[in-house]
């Protein structure tokens, strides 16, 4: 609203730069004119009209150009001296150069967005690919609308069914992770939790580390291999093991690691004392995280956690390589049948931006929505007790505490980077 | 020794030692608390108090020593800590209130979960908790929603629904606005009056002369003087001690 306010007082109080800016739009009409006229014209039959602009559009050129002369022959007084800044000229003045904008629009729906229209026309009626960028589009779109839906369907199945597997999964493997040995642990219960922090540490390690795309060779191939070694022919084996379960596996595992050490983040930058006045009445270690640690934590953590689902929708683009029917292999489809590169990929280009926009979208209102009911994380009075703690003793412990959970959200953050 | 089995403290530190890297905070600190006392533990920034207070429950893990509660050594390997902890109440600096729960859930995790009482039989003890110290209004009040003074006092009530034989308060009104720091001292005044047991941390030394049975002076990590509020208000022996204690009088006269 604030940003119309500003336009519209730079249009109707100020508009200084009238002349100069209004010349060049004026040019571009010329040059609009210019162009051919094409099947679709809406101005063919009425070429009076199209000569009255065009010399409308020059005479714009031409009193500008006085004005400009005016202005260098009366540099510092031109403000003053000047006719075209007085009141009845300068009003003048001003609806003119609003002709001068609509006539250039006018213009350019005729000869651009009709010309358009008309090649576009024609290239489907005749179905033949036309030459011309937006036109090849427009054709190559609808010629081949089923396999692009096809393709936009399984990206989006894919990266939102992966997300959700790869949050559940990812709690569990939190829980491995962020164990830790307590003294009423017995030797078992000790070698359990030390396998299962090893664990985590060593699949997000390797999962981070390597490029989705060999992760999904490797786990398309080595299943076919399983499947294959039980004795089924491939026909079997495409049923039960095809590309879409492969790439939905593999997207699921990738994204665990990535989502478990944002939650880890989250999880970590819950103040400690929480987990100290949970075990402080005799909670558990489990106990306490389960009622007390992970709540938050996980609340925390959901801005960066719902991120991973515009990451997912980006990067199964590479698992079109083991044959997912993705948008990216639709797009490679079309572009296999009319070599026409630079177009389809803008095409992908402009869906992928829609459909992560989209999903950040809805997930800043799910995440807003989850916000809201809960309470704020910092009341007042949890303001005065950190001034509070701060000009008391306890101030080196609290800054401690602070400087650890800064340092685990920044360690959540660096999680999700790829 | 018959008769030193008679007055076996409540909870007794023997020889406890604690550093934090190669700083040493704790240096072999013997000390012991009655059945039914107040002890006040009085000293500098960084003396040691907090931690010693800390380790009372084993939040700090000490390095060496012992910590004698109930027959049992807090402070020895494999201890099933948690049982022991369910029967000392703890009150933070900082109230810890469960930010993600309100005033009842807070207080009634403990007792649910651990001593598997009924929601109503649990309903009912907060109920009455949250009377004795004046908040029965703000049972179903999210934690986060209360000011710090209402905050620390639900904090005690939450340690009193465990029914501890000990409370151990760590500097529970340094956070708090002067003028509502009364209330929460009100609160403890009540409870060592019930003659509960307590060990209290504090900066108010008002309330260490007032309420407390033994005041213990520490500095840089060893207890340097102990005695009646009485002894260490009026005539303590050490020049430290009447150096300390000297400042915190000048600023209450």
């Amino acid at each position: 609203m604030q940003r119309l306010a500003k336009l519209r007082s730079f249009v109707v109080d100020d508009h200084r730069y009238v002349f100069l800016g209004t010349s060049v739009v004026a040019a571009i009409g010329i040059w609009f004119s210019m162009q051919r006229r094409s099947a679709l014209s809406l101005l063919a039959g009425a070429y009076t009209v199209e000569v009255c602009l065009y010399w409308f559009l020059m005479g714009w050129l031409a009193l500008s150009a006085v004005a400009l002369v005016l202005k260098l022959t009366h540099w510092d007084s031109y403000a003053e001296w000047s006719p075209l800044r007085r009141k009845p000229l300068s009003t003048i003045v001003r609806w003119l150069s609003y002709g001068v904008w609509a006539t250039t629009a006018a213009l350019f729906v005729d000869r651009a967005v009709m010309g358009f229209l008309s090649v576009t026309s024609t290239a489907l009626a005749q179905d033949k690919n036309p030459s011309d960028f937006l036109s090849s589009i427009v054709y190559m779109v609808d010629k081949s609308w089923g396999i692009i839906a096809q393709g936009v369907l399984t990206t989006v199945g894919l990266s939102v069914m992966g997300t959700l597997i790869a949050f559940v999964l990812a709690i569990g493997l939190v829980f491995l992770r962020i164990q830790t040995i307590d003294r009423s642990d017995n030797d078992f219960v000790r070698f359990v939790k030390h396998a299962g922090v090893l664990f985590a540490k060593v699949y997000s390690t390797v999962v981070r580390g390597t490029p989705m795309m060999v992760q999904g060779m490797l786990i398309y191939f080595t299943g076919f291999g399983l499947l294959k070694g039980t004795g089924m022919t491939v026909s079997e084996i495409g049923a039960i093991w095809s590309t879409f379960v492969a790439g939905l596996v593999t997207i699921s595992l990738n994204s665990t690691a990535y989502m478990m050490e944002v939650l880890r983040g989250g999880i970590e930058a819950v103040d400690p004392g929480q987990n100290e006045a949970a075990r402080s009445l005799g909670l558990s270690q489990w106990q306490a995280m389960i009622k007390v640690v992970f709540p938050q934590g996980i609340k925390n953590a959901i801005p960066a956690l719902s991120n991973e689902l515009v990451v997912n929708i980006k990067d199964s683009s590479v698992l079109s390589v083991i044959g997912v029917f993705d948008l990216m292999f639709a797009t490679k489809t079309v572009v296999g049948i009319y070599f026409k590169q630079v177009e389809m990929y803008a095409v992908a280009a402009v869906v992928y931006l829609c459909l992560t926009m989209v999903a950040s979208w809805l997930l800043g209102k799910f995440a807003r929505h989850l916000s809201v009911e809960p309470q704020p994380l910092t009341s007042v009075s949890d303001m005065t007790s950190t001034v509070g703690t701060v000009a008391g003793t306890g101030s080196s412990r609290y800054s401690l505490d602070r400087k650890r959970a800064d340092a685990a959200q920044e360690a959540a953050t660096f999680g999700t980077e790829r | 020794m018959a008769t030193f089995m008679t007055t076996e403290p409540l909870i007794r530190v023997e020889g406890l030692s604690k550093s934090f890297g190669s700083h040493l905070v704790l240096k072999d600190i013997d000390f012991a608390v009655n059945s039914g006392e107040v002890v006040t533990i009085i000293g500098a920034s960084g003396s040691g108090k907090s931690t010693l207070l800390r380790c009372m429950n084993l939040l700090e893990t000490p390095d060496s020593g012992h910590i004698w509660f109930h027959g049992e050594d807090l402070a020895a390997d494999r201890v099933n800590i948690n049982r022991l902890r369910e029967r000392i109440g703890m009150v933070f600096q900082s109230f810890n209130l469960f930010n993600n729960m309100n005033v009842l859930d807070n207080c009634m995790l403990a007792p649910v979960t651990l001593h598997k009482m009924g929601r109503a039989d649990a309903e009912r003890l907060v109920r009455r908790n949250l009377e004795a110290v004046g908040l029965s209004d703000f049972v179903n009040a999210p934690a986060t929603s209360l000011s710090g003074g209402q905050k620390q006092r639900v904090a005690i009530a939450r340690a009193l629904c465990m029914k501890p034989d000990l409370m151990l308060f760590d500097e529970p009104t340094s956070a708090l606005d002067p003028e509502i720091v009364g209330e929460v001292l009100g609160v403890m005044r009540d409870l060592a009056a019930e003659g509960m047991t307590m060990v209290v941390v504090t900066h108010e030394m008002a309330f260490a002369k007032g309420v407390s049975d033994k005041v213990v002076f520490m500095d840089q990590g060893v207890i340097a003087e102990e005695g009646s509020p009485q002894e260490m208000f009026t005539a303590p022996r050490l020049p430290r001690t009447r150096e300390f204690l000297s400042r915190y009088l000048e600023d209450q006269g």
